[in-house]
């Protein structure tokens, strides 16, 4: 932060703002890369607001407008009720993966006790075990569960985190010990610290852990796919596959679809920006 | 590389071959670069005992090698769940049935109104349909499913029969057939037997399609061709696509594909038909459990070059594994440099011509649209397609009522409207003379190729097509050298490589089977 203020604060000096050439063949870089993002976005964008074969006509420049598509996405896609699917499973993960990386990390960070670090390590190993390994045995245990095409089954194996739990480890062992004895002194116990002084101080860092894994609920595809087999229980990833699969002669219907899928996570995006790039480099930079 | 003049020579060579072969010579044309080097001469046997080395040691469950002579005399289906047909009538209220599917796009819209036509029909049975998107995706959830999670009918394509009969977890339609006194005398005989093994009949073919040729009539007339009489032969085909590109008509004679359930496994599997030539022993699979794949032979290096050979001159593109299905179509309204030709499967029919009626694709009509049997070394086609299979252990009213919607699906009024709808195959040969499909026949003759060229395979064994427990597994092993083949690797070494593959895949299966 403070860097920041400085920087624009004596403008056009420094190392930082190159000038001449250099900076032409910076910014002409940049333009290029920020192109290639920008342009799948762009021609998805395009080819939702145009009506019939337009499309495969021209699918480049903005041509004729009209909103009907993505009206028309909504209603044969149900995507809102796919929306509303990806909601509630997207909040009941994060809360929970927030909750339980909490307390993990707390406990592996600030409590004494026997086997430690090993069973941190065990932890630790899980993130090296990636979801397609597990993805089998996971579904038959849902499926004995009775759980398919349910919410509890969408959510159930994403409830813990072994990433989450890492990233808020490292943000509480840099919390001085003497915090801790202090409220043990004045009678407060583990809750009550981290309640009332853990929380408050990791707070960034946790704002960027609930974006994370919302964002990464969210964006799933693969689970929700396998687990459901009835048309109302997909999410909106999943959702949107039904709508390609059906829909191959309307190219149009599906990108609508595929704009209307994104909205919810621009928005998201574009409110806690800040808080994501915060959290995440919490400690890398000292300011 | 190779000479251009080295494939007449070799057709040369082989028809003289082929004329050794007295039962080669009768079915086609004998010049056939298939003819070449098969074992003709025993394939019809059919009661003969497999042709491995040693069944008894590779056949599971303890088969002696008498095992492989298809006389059966006691009911196969004796030891298989019985099918409860007459349970309807007890149900207390209307029984509810779930159907997993995998059509999609004007497939899955007229599959919505046969069923909405069934439901509405009648207040016994209420059918649920759940789309899977896609046979693959419907595979892999039934398969990991416990038998409560599962459907009360499914449908799966044609190369998981032998899947399904090892599964334990189906109803044989046999059973049912036997049990309500159905009658399939007007279903087509191969079609049927499609998905029959060992003397059960596992389920109840639904849509059934064949590969076709594709082609652009329009630049068949700037290139001086018949748009009336697209190649039949692979010699014409070759023909064919030479005179397109020498005239600049298209870059590109034709579109082939890498696909596992195209040109990369599926076509294999056809042309083998088309020749006369089994694909796997023990009759393709039918009459025992299959132990090895048959296309490292003579056979399939001819075929594999001569496509080879038209990649390599310029003549076939490559279009990839095709994941879509719609890759090859699309190779056809390239706008840079378009291919005249493909094979694909005639269930894409229906959308095909949807698209271009549509004007979604610039500079090709409907009308430009011909269609054509796949070219090959001899008539006919396997079926392929989908069959409609009752699940096993959900009550005694459930299949009752799966068995009374299947008989809907496949009356043969259904069966008109579906294939007028859709481009497959009636399964049953009364359904041409109702409407819609009688005059839908009449207005447009491309939708009648696919059911002709299935009326034109011959009874020989080969061609009914291979049954093998993984099947889908050997075809994406398949797909994966077909692959390499058209990158230009040695067509031998690639092809004894992965049948070799394909040996392991089916060892394992039957050891485990």
């Amino acid at each position: 932060m403070a860097t920041d203020t400085r920087a624009a604060a004596i403008p056009a000096v420094g190392f930082d703002r190159p000038r001449g050439w250099r900076a032409l063949g910076r910014y002409s870089l940049l333009l290029f890369v920020a192109f290639l993002v920008l342009f799948p976005i762009y021609t998805t964008i395009v080819a939702a607001l145009k009506p019939g074969n337009e499309v495969l006509n021209d699918p480049l420049r903005p041509g004729p407008f009209t909103l009907d598509v993505l009206r028309d996405a909504w209603s044969t896609g149900r995507l809102g009720r796919y929306l509303l699917n990806s909601f509630v499973v997207a909040i009941v993960v994060t809360v929970c993966q927030v909750v339980t990386s909490l307390l993990a990390a707390y406990a592996f960070a600030m409590l004494d006790f026997p086997g430690r670090t090993l069973l941190f390590g065990v932890f630790l190993a899980t993130l090296l075990v990636p979801l397609e390994v597990t993805l089998v045995v996971n579904r038959r245990l849902i499926d004995s569960l009775g759980w398919l095409n349910t919410y509890q089954g969408l959510a159930a194996p994403f409830l813990a985190t072994a990433f989450g739990t890492f990233l808020l480890r490292q943000v509480f062992l840099t919390l001085p010990r003497d915090l801790r004895d202090a409220a043990a002194i004045d009678g407060v116990g583990h809750l009550g610290f981290l309640r009332h002084v853990a929380i408050p101080l990791v707070r960034p860092t946790l704002g960027a852990l609930a974006l994370f894994s919302f964002l990464s609920t969210w964006n799933q595809y693969l689970w929700p796919n396998l687990i459901t087999t009835e048309a109302d229980k997909n999410t909106v990833q999943s959702g949107l596959r039904l709508l390609a699969s059906t829909n191959l002669d309307e190219p149009n219907l599906v990108m609508a679809g595929t704009v209307i899928a994104a909205i919810p996570i621009f928005v998201v995006l574009i409110v806690f920006q800040r808080q994501l790039v915060r959290g995440l480099t919490a400690g890398a930079v000292k300011g | 590389m190779i000479p251009r003049h080295s494939a007449s020579r070799r057709i040369a060579a082989l028809a003289l071959v082929g004329a050794a072969s007295l039962l080669a010579a009768a079915c086609s044309s004998g010049e056939s670069a298939l003819e070449s080097g098969n074992e003709r001469p025993t394939t019809p046997a059919t009661s003969a005992p497999p042709a491995t080395a040693e069944p008894g040691a590779t056949t599971p469950a303890g088969s002696a090698p008498t095992t492989a002579a298809p006389t059966t005399t006691v009911t196969p289906l004796a030891d298989l769940p019985p099918c409860p047909v007459d349970a309807l009538d007890g149900a207390a209220g209307p029984v509810e049935l779930t159907f997993w599917h995998g059509m999609s796009n004007e497939l899955e819209t007229a599959l919505i109104e046969l069923t909405d036509q069934y439901n509405a029909s009648q207040d016994a049975v209420v059918v649920t349909l759940q789309n899977q998107t896609g046979y693959e995706a419907t595979i892999d959830k039934y398969i990991q499913s416990s038998q409560s999670s599962r459907p009360d009918i499914v449908q799966f394509p044609e190369y998981t029969v032998q899947l399904l009969a090892d599964s334990g977890t189906v109803i044989p339609i046999g059973a049912c057939i036997e049990a309500s006194g159905f009658d399939t005398s007007p279903i087509l005989d191969r079609i049927l037997k499609a998905y029959a093994t060992e003397g059960v009949q596992w389920s109840m073919p639904f849509n059934v399609s064949n590969p076709v040729l594709y082609y652009n009539k329009a630049m068949f007339e700037e290139a001086g061709l018949d748009p009336e009489a697209p190649p039949l032969s692979l010699e014409e085909l070759r023909a064919t696509s030479q005179a397109i590109v020498d005239s600049e008509a298209a870059g590109y004679g034709i579109a082939l594909d890498t696909g596992a359930d195209s040109g990369g496994g599926w076509f294999i599997e056809q042309w083998f038909a088309k020749g006369g030539e089994l694909y796997a022993d023990n009759g393709n699979g039918r009459l025992a459990p299959a132990t090895r794949v048959l296309y490292d032979g003579p056979a399939g290096v001819e075929l594999m070059s001569y496509v080879q050979q038209m990649i390599t001159d310029g003549l076939a593109v490559n279009v990839g594994d095709n994941a879509s299905g719609q890759d090859n179509f699309l190779k056809m309204a390239d706008t840079v440099s378009p291919a005249a030709m493909t094979i694909g499967t005639s269930a894409a029919l229906g959308t095909v011509t949807a698209v271009l009626d549509g004007g979604l694709i610039q500079g090709i009509t409907g009308e430009d649209l011909g269609v054509g049997p796949m070219p090959g070394p001899g008539p006919g086609a396997l079926v392929g397609g989908a069959s409609l299979y009752i699940v096993a252990e959900k009550g005694d009213e459930k299949a009752a009522a799966a068995w009374d919607y299947i008989q809907y699906l496949i009356s043969p009024e259904s069966q008109s409207q579906w294939a007028a709808a859709t481009g497959y195959v009636p399964i049953r040969s009364d359904a041409l003379e109702l409407e819609p499909l009688a005059t839908k026949y009449v207005e447009d003759p491309r939708f009648k190729v696919a059911y002709d060229q299935l009326l034109g395979t011959s009874d020989d064994p080969s061609a009914f097509g291979p049954v093998l427990g993984p099947l889908r597994e050997v075809r994406a092993a398949t797909a994966r050298g077909v692959a390499e083949i058209f990158n230009g690797d040695d067509v031998a070494e690639v092809l004894s490589r992965t049948a070799g593959e394909s040996n392991a895949l089916i060892t394992s299966y039957n050891e485990r089977n």
